[in-house]
């Protein structure tokens, strides 16, 4: 174990591979109360990275500022190798990131299911009069195909239940093919089956896929499957060499060495 | 028939039919965005400011559409501005200008003693005094409407499902929020006009809500939308001029029986 107490970029030095996500002592929050707390977090292209904390940790806080939601109280940011910091920066990254929300409310009018991955292609190859063409269609018979609800496709999305409206949203974030892929406790609310289900898929998903990806969650996570679990408690972010694939013991909660 | 032919030689009432025809399919595609982004507590406040707006314009002694427009206008543009905080407290603050606006109608009008069939006319309407200048800007109004939705679809269609990811994926969240909001408000003025604040609803809400009984997706909706709009006032002005009808309430009521029989349909077609 390396005995620095937070995880900083520089951790990366030698390791190969570009930083596609690099926080350096980020600071964010909400109404100008920081929930976030100089977190520092690099995270390499083709990683896969799990981040566990309880509620109220600030994992959705973190994701949104990653997603340009956020603007960050201090610290620099810079994202796919460029530092973000207006909204010309934001759009270009948002762009580039597929986003899994903690939350699939049910809409407030008829969506099919089709249509709702199609729009997660939204700034990527259509947007204002330039429309969704043939191509676009056949990335979303594909992303139905892979998330398993290819026969859902033509349903209302309002009558899916929870795990199969989080599918959707799963193809709905590839379907942007995006460089990076950020989920926020995407299985916390499925039964067991249906996370065990999911969870499978995200993992294929990423060895076949190769897309980098951030998942948040306050539920354990199978550390093996994943480059890295990080800890984040009260808007702290815990050191990255805790458990990785050299380290599978220490998946549980624990002080800084 | 030939009663019909005559009526419409008439050019008042030729252009209450094109006014109304004209809400009827434009207008009503507001009502999609009123039942999607939660505002039924907002237009029934733009409503009562309309209202409000309308009393000064007569009290003030210029035109009640002037006043209304200017009023609601600015009432849309500073609730679209204060945005999300608005429909957290929506029911309060609906509560407060419903009242507040209504107290100050009627204290408006009964202070500048404007005659009463002219606060009837803000009430029920009166599209038979449609000028020229009226009828090209409920049509300039029908026009931008139907312009946004064209133009800016799948931007829209993402704010109405789900504005959190809209804006994750960069959609300018905001902007198309506010236009959507200074849209329903010009909407609401202009209806005010032509069916009276009672019946504002018949032309911007109620064909919505039926065509969301039926639609598949958000251009399904805005095509049934503007057709039960059309049905509603192009129906509506024809039994008016047939059994001799005020236009609005007509209006108002072939609206009402679309959204009594669509909701009939629905619930048998959800059972069967
Ligand atoms: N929009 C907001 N306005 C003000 N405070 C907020 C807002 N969103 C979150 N917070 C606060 O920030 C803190 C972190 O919230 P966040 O949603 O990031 O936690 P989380 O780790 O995602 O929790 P959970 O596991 O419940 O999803 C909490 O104390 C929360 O109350
Ligand atoms: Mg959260």
């Amino acid at each position: 174990m390396m005995p620095s107490a937070a995880v900083t970029p520089e951790s990366l030095v030698g390791v190969t591979g570009e930083p596609l996500i690099r926080l350096q002592g980020v600071s964010g929050g909400y109404n100008g109360k920081a929930v976030l707390h100089e977190v520092s977090l690099a995270v390499r292209r083709g990683e896969l990275v799990g981040i566990v904390g309880q509620n109220g940790a600030g994992k959705s806080t973190l994701l949104k500022i990653l997603l340009g939601l956020l603007t960050p109280m201090s610290g620099t940011m810079e994202m796919f190798g460029r530092r973000i910091r207006d909204a010309g920066d934001r759009a270009w990254m948002q762009k580039r990131i597929g986003y899994l929300a903690q939350i699939q409310e049910p809409p407030a009018i008829p969506v099919t299911v089709a249509d709702t991955v199609l729009l997660g292609r939204w700034g990527r190859s259509f947007a204002g009069l330039r429309r969704p063409g043939a191509a676009d269609r056949e990335v979303v018979r594909r992303h139905l195909e892979l998330t398993g609800i290819a026969e859902l496709a033509k349903r209302d999305l309002r009558s899916l239940s929870g795990g199969q409206r989080q599918r959707a949203a799963l193809a709905r974030a590839l379907a942007r093919e995006p460089e990076l892929l950020l989920m926020d406790e995407p299985t916390t609310y499925l039964d067991k089956h249906a996370r065990n289900d999911l969870m499978r898929r995200i993992l294929d998903i990423h060895s076949e896929s190769g897309i980098t990806m951030l998942l948040v969650t306050h539920v354990e996570l199978p550390g093996r499957e994943f480059d890295r679990v990080l800890h984040l408690d009260e808007g702290l972010l815990d050191r990255a060499d805790r458990t990785d694939r050299t380290d599978r013991t220490a998946s549980d909660e624990g002080g800084a060495p | 028939m030939s009663e019909i032919a005559a009526a419409l030689s008439i050019p008042v009432i030729r252009h209450a039919l094109i006014g109304m025809l004209v809400a009827g399919s434009t207008l009503s595609l507001l009502g999609v965005v009123i039942v999607s982004l939660h505002l039924t507590a907002i237009r029934f406040t733009l409503i009562h400011v309309g209202l409000l707006g309308a009393a000064a314009g007569l009290s003030l002694g210029f035109s009640s559409t002037a006043g209304a427009f200017t009023l609601v206008l600015l009432a849309s543009v500073l609730m679209g501005i204060s945005g999300r905080r608005m429909s957290i407290s929506a029911s309060s603050v609906t509560g407060l200008f419903m009242t507040g606006s209504l107290a100050g109608a009627f204290l408006l009008l009964s202070r500048t003693g404007v005659p009463a069939m002219e606060v009837f006319g803000v009430f029920a309407g009166n599209i038979l005094l449609m000028t020229r200048v009226d009828l090209v800007l409920v049509a300039v109004l029908g026009v931008v409407v139907v312009a946004a939705f064209v133009l800016a679809f799948r931007e829209i269609q993402l704010v109405l499902l789900d504005s959190e990811l809209a804006r994750s994926l960069g959609v300018p969240v905001d902007l198309v929020t506010s236009f959507l909001f200074v849209l329903l408000g010009a909407g609401v003025a202009a209806a005010l006009r032509l069916v009276g604040a009672l019946l504002v609803d018949a032309i911007i809400l109620l064909p919505g809500i039926a065509a969301l009984r039926f639609a598949r997706g958000l251009a399904s909706a805005l095509v049934l939308s503007a057709f039960f709009g059309v049905l509603a006032c192009g129906g509506g002005f024809f039994a008016a001029l047939y059994f001799d009808l005020p236009i609005g309430a007509s209006a108002a009521a072939v609206s009402t029986i679309i959204l009594a029989l669509s909701s009939a349909v629905s619930a048998i077609q959800k059972r069967g």
